[in-house]
């Protein structure tokens, strides 16, 4: 069986960890063996957003001791795997070896829909679902990693399920991490629009594949639509998963 | 212009519940957009074009110093005259000097964002020099007393109701009109008539040709060709990043500006300007006198990151794509530039303790950079000056961070560093989080996280987090 090393990034962990729990069912299924390093915690993308790169280039180097030996790294967090792949690199400008490793690592890191289509060539992942689903492109993971259509293809794989289109799915649903505190009069105008668009897109679930996002969404939906839901792709493809969110 | 940055907040309240502004942002930007799309289209490359605009601006930037150099000694050569300004207080008196020598009564203006930012229109004004905007939406915005609501189209945001009721008021027409086209004649009549006696005209800059020493203009009105040939004295305003080094470098950037711009190829006008009118000519000023105004950007030069800042032409692209701007609008960013290449460029002119709320108003979608014809990276900018402000870097005038702050990231970083302190944090700050949950759903919170909770829920703390579950799923 193929090891593949998790990073579960803090807000999976901590609030949402059906997600994490969604991905290892998931990567077994596949016949991947997934190692979780229990050393780890949060890759400092908090710090770098906020302007503390003193404390970001800690937060870089701890994950870089924990994960630095690994062939590959996979994570349900798109946003998390820029921080490391783009971000670590930058971090360390005045520090050769830190860069060195960080550059290393870099190619290694994964996010979860990307592991599974371009590394493990998977598309149909064996689940099921009846009803019309929509997706949500999470800016990070679109424009970050470059990555969108391998969620589509898992999702377009699933038996029983239709892919709807979702109006401006590529416009940010507002989350930006503190963004979404310090400035909540546009991060909810924001929020509204991208839940307009899933009301109006006549899908039965939106799916995303960022843990921000959907606390955003599902924050918002649970809140103003409580019978609407936004779920995880992880909890989407794993079985026994769907009722996750 | 005054300056209201440090207002954004209060500015987003209002314009969010401007009916108007909300109503006009739904449909401007996709259309926009939508003609950006189409204008891209007929590069056989967009890519390659965007990626050539980019390497020609971050040329220009590297050879900055050399190549206004060559354009001085350029335009010299054609017979304009070349002043420097340190400052805006320096650019508005040389200009206001020329006006007064020649007895001026009145200047017309070409839309001129540089003009706004040196506050050119209130010093004239104050010294009783009219300066009248002849962009018709810069005419709009002028008699209203408002910034560009767009850096393109400053008063694309305003209702024809408002502009009749403002054209009445000012005796531009004797006859209520809401038909756009007469309400433009209106303003053209108006013009027209100040066009005729003018003495001075001013405009800003779009390109500088090193190798030839040509200023070029490109607008859709053609008032600012008007501005330039009506008057005897032609004063041309330009922030020093607007050379580039070559004729063909600037065409480039000249198709790339209009597709990026309003989706055209080409804008209706293009005018070049190498020099006054020469004696077998009929036409054109017959003294042509070029400001080139530094304003702070030796000082942005200087800091190689913030340098890319000074590739900007002002397109707008990344305004009609960035998902803040098109719920806010252009007013909040309180000054001549707005949307993402106002959040890059207003805190490296004023400061970054007047400016905290726009670099940090920002989801770092990268939207704007997926767009930039000149290759900036505006997230990598917000997260730089963010830095720069929690360092209080006296060269950007940080401010600094709370306390609070400070001291939340000082203890989150020890946790970080050390996983059994942050699983330990995480069993001791459940219960504190947890307080006001109910069915696994946390609705209210006091405290700093309060703007989250306004309108959205936060799933309760898990009982066990991954880390704990772990343990568990490990054996299975």
């Amino acid at each position: 069986m193929k090891n593949v090393s998790l990073f579960i990034p803090c807000t999976v962990d901590l609030f949402l960890p059906h997600i994490g729990e969604a991905t290892v069912t998931l990567l077994r299924r596949l016949g991947i063996n997934p190692v979780y390093h229990e050393e780890q915690t949060c890759c400092g993308q908090p710090a770098i957003n906020a302007g503390y790169q003193k404390e970001a280039q800690k937060a870089a180097k701890h994950f870089i001791k924990v994960f630095g030996d690994d062939e590959q790294v996979v994570s349900p967090s798109g946003s998390c795997v820029c921080t490391v792949k783009y971000h670590y690199p930058e971090l360390f400008e005045n520090e050769p070896e830190w860069r060195r490793r960080a550059e290393e690592l870099a190619p290694r890191m994964f996010e979860l829909s990307q592991y599974l289509v371009d590394v493990l060539n998977v598309e149909d992942v064996g689940a099921s679902f009846a009803g019309k689903v929509t997706y949500h492109e999470s800016c990070h993971i679109l424009r970050g990693l470059g990555v969108s259509e391998q969620p589509k293809k898992l999702i377009k794989a699933v038996q029983g399920t239709q892919l709807v289109p979702l109006n401006a799915a590529e416009s940010c649903c507002g989350f930006g991490g503190e963004f979404a505190n310090n400035f909540p009069d546009i991060s909810e105008s924001m929020v509204k629009d991208k839940v307009e668009n899933y009301l109006s897109s006549g899908a039965d679930l939106l799916l995303l594949c960022e843990p921000g996002c959907l606390l955003n969404i599902g924050g918002f939906l649970s809140r103003n639509h409580p019978g609407k839901k936004a779920m995880h792709l992880a909890n989407f493809l794993a079985p026994n998963g769907r009722e996750g969110q | 212009m005054e300056i209201q940055t440090e207002q954004f907040t209060a500015a987003v309240k209002r314009e969010l519940q401007n009916a108007r502004s909300r109503a006009f942002l739904k449909v401007m930007p996709p259309v926009l957009n939508m003609k950006r799309d189409i204008g891209l289209s007929t590069f056989p490359n967009i890519d390659a074009a965007q990626a050539y605009g980019a390497a020609i601006r971050q040329e220009a930037m590297a050879r900055l110093p050399e190549l206004l150099e060559e354009f001085e000694k350029n335009a010299l050569a054609n017979g304009a005259k070349v002043f420097w300004a340190r400052d805006a207080k320096e650019a508005n008196e040389t200009i206001l000097q020329l006006a007064k020598e020649r007895g001026v009564k009145y200047v017309t203006k070409g839309k001129s964002m540089v003009t706004e930012e040196m506050g050119l229109n209130e010093i004239l004004s104050k010294n009783g020099i009219e300066p009248w905007e002849t962009d018709l939406g810069e005419f709009i915005a002028q008699q209203l007393h408002r910034p560009p609501f767009h850096i393109v189209g400053p008063a694309i945001n305003v209702a024809v109701e408002e502009v009749c009721d403002l054209f009445m008021a000012k005796a531009n027409m004797k006859e209520p009109t809401l038909d756009p086209v007469q309400l433009g004649y209106a303003a053209r009549l108006f013009l027209r008539d100040k066009f005729h006696h003018v003495q001075m005209g001013i405009t800003g800059v779009n390109m500088a040709v090193a190798e030839t020493g040509t200023i070029i203009n490109v607008e859709n009105e053609g008032n600012i060709r008007l501005t330039k040939s009506s008057p005897k004295t032609q004063v041309s305003v330009m922030s020093l990043e607007k050379v580039v080094p070559t004729m063909k470098d600037a065409l480039h950037m000249i198709r790339l500006l209009s597709r990026n711009c309003t989706g055209q190829k080409l804008t209706a006008y293009v005018s070049m300007d190498s020099g006054p009118k020469k004696k077998d000519e009929i036409d054109g000023p017959a003294e042509l006198f070029i400001l080139i105004i530094d304003n702070g950007r030796t000082k942005i030069y200087q800091d190689l990151k913030a340098r890319d800042a000074l590739r900007c032409i002002r397109c707008a692209a990344c305004l009609n794509i960035c998902p803040v701007y098109g719920q806010i609008g252009g007013y909040a960013y309180g000054w001549a530039y707005s949307g993402p290449m106002g959040q890059v460029l207003n805190p490296l002119l004023l400061g970054l303790d007047r400016t905290q709320d726009l670099y940090r108003a920002t989801t770092l979608c990268g939207a704007c950079k997926s767009v930039c014809p000149v290759g900036i990276d505006h997230p990598s900018m917000f997260l730089y000056y963010r830095s720069k402000d929690v360092l209080g870097d006296p060269y950007w005038k940080g401010k600094k961070r709370p306390s609070s702050e400070k001291r939340f990231f000082k203890a989150w970083i020890s946790a970080v560093t050390r996983a059994w302190l942050w699983n330990l944090g995480i069993r001791m700050v459940r219960p504190l989080i947890n307080k006001d949950a109910h069915d696994g759903v946390i609705s209210k919170m006091k405290g700093p996280f309060q703007g989250w909770f306004r309108t959205r829920d936060l799933p309760a703390m898990a009982a066990k987090t991954f880390h704990d579950r772990w343990k568990e799923i490990k054996k299975i």
